[in-house]
């Protein structure tokens, strides 16, 4: 199972779910990330953390074990 | 419940995602100028104003923070939430207006979706259609008015475009309600589990996809109309992000370089706040030394005269001969605010920060925090976890507000040789790197060692949008500063005004013609003489005997020492009460004539140059630390809830100045530095 921390940058890819495991994924959901949207790693920071993704028209930038809970297909 | 006075206008709320622009078209109803900022969560507090005359409309409109959805995630989300179902002053509000950013449609419309949903009166507002136009893309109102069974306006708040629109819109629905009961919203938490949270997005997923259309081309119209089937590439390219904005992150946000651009244009931002204000200054001086000239002339030597001259024109002018760099501050704080490039900085140094128990939405507080501690207290609401933000809370005392800014280009102007003025942007820069790198000193040793200051633990968390870069508007920009100093002279002007009389009374009575010996010395000695006499068997002298013991560890003396304590009042006073303490000749420039002034006072118990490299460098390091703001403790402990924070701030602070300043003054005097 691939998540999206595990994108590679310009890496693009689709949701197919979030895992509800993680306290944030009402937010991440809320926010946009929801399955069937496509998702781009677009920028890094130096750690690694947080990521930016391209996602409906928008960047946001999460951390990097919120990414882990979304889940790519 | 009692029916009161204000809830007989109706009460016309606005809510919307962050940054959807609410706040500008707040102030394009309101005539207002609430601060509007290219960062979601610039708006932490809500603000009532009534709607201007020119539209015709009696109510009163509501501003309130950007929320997400109406499940609340942060402090700032809940003033919002809050206001909606229970405003304490005006209940449940009569209409909502709820925006959405027309180029972020599919992610906007759940928050509306919701409040449809709870049973709000609502009327949708789409903003930012200029940008959805730029990718060739509109919104069809009329068919999202029908789908939504809402109204469905499109307003530009920065230019006005469209308001017309909405003011009958408001009109209207303002007319329907008269005739009804106040609609009572239901709560709606049960239904935001994750599974109606995902059916909400595929319905709104549905309705974009029926609303979004492409600008039509006279032909293409028909062909569309016939077919009815929108253009697959042109879906596409709604969901890319701005273009301009993908290729300016590549620098910005770049992997490796991204974080020394960071501290480049933090670094440029403090040096030229020093270099841009200096020309002003030397205006500002010129025309309060005219003004203390002009009145000497007039008055001669008589006390009145020495009131007028030294107590209030001298006084206060020299602290507003700093209103430029104050000014420049506020401007260039603001140009950065409004590109979009704050987001940035704060997914950069999310990580770092979060080593020291801090989140990357601290970066926003904390830099407003160099604008004033109060503003910066409240940003700070948009950190979710409280942990997270009371630390943040307790370290913004430590960013070196407008206030100090008088008082450290004093000292820097002292420190600076003449034949090497550039050093003084640096110099200035330095002390704001010093102040940023204590206070990580200090989170860090909070964090680490002392999970009692600060009880709270809940799950730490960093998501935030990135919004599109914008060049700023130069002219909200300009306004806004100017309104800023304009609001800083009116906190700081009559404190300072009042404490330069009250100093100028301590240090002038109750020998106020002092018996010199004249002979043998001219005009300009006599009065120095006689105020040197009048100074030292002032009640200003009485008390800083009880000053004495703790200034002299530092090297300094009870002059000092009132001056200290009168900045508890206002960090500018400091500066105020230099001048009137040491400053003789009025015929010189105030800034220049306090600084001969410094360099040949010497301390009355040592009879050593009182101001060394040394003490002034002690000095930078107490006004560092030191919480001399009683505006700063009341907000603290509005927003920590107690009295708990505030009291350790202030404990903690100012011991640290002192002892900093003691070690850093007698350290240096051993290196040999004087
Ligand atoms: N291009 C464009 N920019 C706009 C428009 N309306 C507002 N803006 C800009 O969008 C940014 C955000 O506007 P605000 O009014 O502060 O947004 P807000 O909804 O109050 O944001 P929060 O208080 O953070 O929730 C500012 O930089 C505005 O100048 C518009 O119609 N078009
Ligand atoms: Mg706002």
């Amino acid at each position: 199972m691939k998540t999206a921390a595990e994108l590679k940058h310009g890496e693009k890819a689709r949701i197919s779910d979030i895992n509800s495991d993680n306290p944030s994924y009402k937010r991440l959901i809320e926010i946009g990330f929801t399955p069937g949207q496509e998702i781009e790693l677009v920028n890094t920071s130096l750690f690694n953390d947080p990521l930016a993704f391209s996602i409906r028209g928008t960047l946001i930038a999460i951390r990097r074990n919120e990414a882990d809970c979304i889940i790519l297909s | 419940m009692s029916i009161d006075v204000a809830k007989q206008i109706p009460l016309i709320t606005l809510v919307g995602p962050p940054n959807s622009g609410k706040t500008t078209l707040f102030n394009y109803l309101s005539g207002k100028n609430f601060k509007t900022v290219n960062y979601p969560g610039s708006t932490v507090e809500y603000y009532t104003c009534k709607i201007q005359e020119k539209f015709n409309i009696d109510a009163n409109l509501l501003d309130s923070p950007g929320i997400i959805s109406l499940n609340p995630n942060s402090p700032d989300e809940e003033v919002t939430v809050n206001s909606l179902y229970n405003h304490p002053e005006f209940g449940v509000p009569d209409l909502v207006i709820a925006t959405a950013d027309a180029s972020q449609l599919s992610r906007h419309l759940l928050l509306t979706k919701q409040l449809l949903s709870a049973g709000f009166k609502v009327i949708l507002v789409l903003t930012m259609r200029d940008l959805l136009e730029k990718k060739g893309l509109k919104v069809n109102t009329e068919k999202l008015s029908k789908l939504l069974r809402c109204d469905v306006v499109q307003v530009n708040g920065r230019t006005g475009a469209g308001i017309n629109d909405l003011i009958i819109s408001i009109e209207k629905n303002l007319e329907e309600i008269e005739n009804h009961r106040k609609v009572q919203p239901y709560t709606i938490s049960n239904q935001l589990s994750k599974e109606n949270l995902l059916n909400l997005y595929s319905e709104i997923e549905n309705l974009t996809r029926a609303v979004i259309e492409p600008i039509e081309i006279p032909d293409l119209e028909k062909i569309n109309k016939q077919i009815n089937i929108l253009n697959p590439v042109l879906q596409e390219s709604s969901l890319q992000p701005d273009l301009f904005t993908l290729k300016l992150d590549k620098i910005l946000l770049h992997r490796k370089y991204g974080l020394l651009f960071f501290f480049l244009i933090m670094t440029t931002m403090f040096t030229s706040i020093f270099w841009l204000a200096d020309p002003f200054m030397t205006m500002v001086d010129n025309f309060f030394s005219y003004l203390a000239q002009t009145s000497s002339e007039l008055l001669g030597n008589t006390w009145y005269s020495h009131l007028i001259g030294d107590g209030l024109i001298s006084g206060t002018g020299a602290v507003l001969v700093f209103l430029p760099q104050i000014l420049i501050l506020f401007l260039i704080l603001g140009l950065l605010e409004d590109t979009g490039y704050l987001a940035r900085g704060a997914m950069m140094i999310d990580k770092p920060l979060s080593k020291i128990g801090l989140n990357g939405k601290s970066f926003v507080p904390m830099l407003s925090g160099f604008a004033c501690a109060i503003p910066a207290m409240l940003a700070a609401r948009t950190i979710s976890n409280k942990r997270e933000r009371l630390l943040t809370i307790f370290i913004i005392p430590l960013m070196s507000c407008s206030a100090r800014l008088p008082v450290y280009v004093l000292l820097v102007a002292f420190l600076t040789p003449s034949d090497r003025p550039w050093l003084g942007g640096l110099l200035l820069a330095s002390i704001y790197i010093f102040s940023i790198v204590s206070s990580i000193i200090v989170a860090s040793l909070i964090n680490k060692f002392s999970k009692k200051l600060i009880r709270t633990e809940d799950t730490s968390s960093f998501i935030l949008e990135l919004p599109a870069y914008r060049i700023p508007k130069l002219k909200v920009v300009l306004k806004n500063s100017y309104l800023n100093a304009l609001h800083y002279i009116k906190r700081a002007g009559p404190i300072i005004l009042l404490l330069s009389l009250v100093i100028w009374f301590l240090t002038y009575m109750p020998n106020h013609s002092p018996q010199i010996d004249a002979t043998g010395l001219n005009e300009e000695e006599i009065i120095q003489l006689e105020k040197s006499e009048r100074l030292a068997t002032s009640y200003a002298a009485e008390l800083g005997k009880f000053i004495q013991p703790l200034m002299t560890p530092i090297g300094m003396d009870w002059r000092i020492g009132v001056s200290l304590i009168a900045a508890f009042a206002a960090r500018e006073v400091f500066v105020s009460s230099l001048a009137l303490i040491f400053r003789v000749t009025d015929d010189e420039n105030i800034q220049s004539s306090l600084l001969t002034a410094m360099q040949t006072a010497t301390n009355q118990e040592t009879g050593e140059p009182l101001f060394t490299a040394s003490t002034v460098i002690g000095l930078v390091v107490f006004f560092v630390f030191a919480l001399q703001c009683i505006s700063t403790i009341a907000v603290s402990k509005k927003e920590t809830g107690g009295w708990r924070i505030p009291v350790l701030q202030l404990i903690i602070f100012t011991s640290t100045a002192y002892l900093l300043t003691l070690v850093t003054v007698n350290g240096l005097k051993l290196l040999g530095i004087n």
